[in-house]
């Protein structure tokens, strides 16, 4: 943990995530699964929105550039349609385009990619993408709920500006802030992520809210508040990935897993009661 | 110092709506940046951008909240559309799908919103007539039959759409059909002349947009 804590080296990073969260495992008991996904029948709406993201996932990027040989979008459009394949529950939902493009460029691998996007969407995070999105709306509370706690100030301060959370933060868990924080320090996160599990988005999430505390409070409007949020996630602070992954472990104070289990569990059925 | 609190009088709430690609979140950056961005990233879960307008000497700032168009993001959107004074929905001439689902986006806006909320039909992508998958005459007809409070073809200036929003929500405050004082209009006043003193009754800092 402490190692991974730290960093895991560019070169050995796709090897690392996929024995740390079992991809790996799952690629070597379902070998020849993911071509069988590409080959089977194809579902058009699948496709159709699939096909409308891609030349908006990471414009930027020379490798997602539709004029470049050999295209990454052509990956990344295999790996979305094989696990809206896969897994039907889910089918494809914007973000996801985000999440596997960072693991196709860091694996540099169709396959692997399927397996890592499976191994997030599937096991590690809970039910964020499927239509209901009621793992994210979940999260989302339970987010609220630590704040209230943890960071009094900034609760009160939500709930006189009568701001939802999923205004703010969305992103944050939709994209596990790809797009948002700087790519060295997402990959960091990333790391821990597969390491540790879906807990590490709040130690994120409530580290920037903590470290920007004073910014926040000074937001009198929801537009306010909304730039603020975007604010604290850009500068050194963020930048600075060493600096800012011991942060997380130690800003927001303790965060068990028992915690956030608890939290989740009593969001949820809040959720399901308003209907 | 006699400058006036705000360099505007009034603040309109806007919602974009529509499918997935069509091009809400072009259409809101060409507004608010005047630029035009040909692939502008997706928007996840709500946006939201500023710019403002003069409509009858007044100046007016829009508040326009750019939301998902994937139809999973509506669990999470829709409570952005309360408040709102005005609904641009939009959908992309190339693509029929996108047209066929306004009216599901219609029925939303109509009750997520209130009755005075201007709705604004807007067919994007007019530029790639080769494509055309949607005659305007339709897209006419549909507002027509849907009594949207104004239509702006999509021959018309992009920008004109969030004018004409305008120009029409202001005609309501001014004909007295739209409350100020409603809750939820999707409008608040803010009065500029700092002569009126401690008596201008200065509304709070704004407790807006997303109903909860």
């Amino acid at each position: 943990k402490r190692y991974v804590r730290k960093g895991v080296p560019l070169e050995h990073r796709a090897r690392v995530w996929m024995v740390l969260s079992g991809a790996q495992a799952q690629m070597d008991q379902n070998p020849g699964y993911y071509h069988q996904l590409l080959q089977g029948e194809r579902n058009p709406r699948l496709e159709d929105a699939i096909r409308t993201d891609l030349n908006r996932t990471f414009p930027d990027n020379v490798k997602f550039r539709k004029t470049t040989d050999p295209c990454l979008q052509r990956t990344l459009y295999n790996v979305l349609l094989a696990y809206g394949h896969h897994n039907q529950g889910v089918g494809y939902c914007q973000g996801m385009n985000f999440i596997a493009g960072y693991l196709i460029l860091i694996t540099n691998n169709e396959e692997e990619s399927f397996w890592l996007l499976d191994a997030l969407v599937g096991r590690i995070l809970p039910d964020y993408y499927s239509p209901a999105m009621l793992g994210l709306k979940t999260d989302q509370e339970v987010l609220g709920e630590l704040v209230r706690v943890k960071l009094p100030a900034v609760g009160a301060l939500m709930e006189r500006l009568g701001v939802l959370w999923t205004l703010l933060v969305s992103r944050w868990f939709i994209c596990l802030f790809v797009d948002i924080l700087p790519v060295e320090t997402v990959l960091r996160i990333w790391d821990c992520l597969f390491n540790e599990g879906s807990k590490i988005i709040f130690r994120v999430a409530l580290t920037l809210i903590k470290q920007h505390q004073e910014l926040i409070l000074e937001a009198t409007s929801v537009p306010d508040i909304c730039d603020k949020f975007k604010q604290i996630t850009k500068g050194s602070f963020v930048m600075e990935c060493h600096t800012f992954m011991q942060k997380i472990f130690s800003e927001p104070g303790s965060l068990s897993m028992a915690t956030v289990a608890k939290l989740r569990e009593s969001c949820r059925a809040r959720l399901l009661a308003q209907g | 110092m006699a400058t006036a609190p705000y360099n505007y009088s009034y603040i309109f709430k806007y919602i974009i709506i529509g499918d997935m690609g069509v091009g809400k979140s072009c259409l809101l950056h060409q507004f608010t940046e005047k630029k035009f961005m040909a692939d502008c990233p997706h928007t996840i879960g709500v946006e939201f951008g500023t710019r403002i307008i003069e409509v009858s000497g007044q100046k007016i700032k829009l508040q326009i909240w750019d939301t998902a168009g994937q139809e999973r993001f509506r669990a999470v959107t829709r409570s952005y559309y309360r408040g709102a004074a005005g609904a641009l929905m939009v959908y992309d001439i190339t693509r029929r799908s996108t047209y066929n689902h306004l009216s599901s986006w219609l029925t939303d806006a109509r009750n997520l919103t209130n009755p005075n909320t201007v709705i604004i039909l807007i067919g994007n992508k007019a530029d790639l007539e080769a494509q055309r998958d949607v005659t305007y005459e339709e897209a006419k007809q549909f507002a027509e039959e849907n009594d949207l409070m104004v239509t702006i073809g999509e021959l018309l200036r992009k920008e004109d759409a969030f004018l004409e929003a305008a120009k029409k929500i202001y005609q309501n405050i001014q004909d007295g059909s739209l409350d100020l004082n409603a809750a939820e209009s999707g409008v608040q006043h803010k009065p500029s002349a700092p002569q009126g003193g401690r008596l201008t009754s200065e509304p709070q800092p704004q407790r807006e947009g997303c109903g909860c």
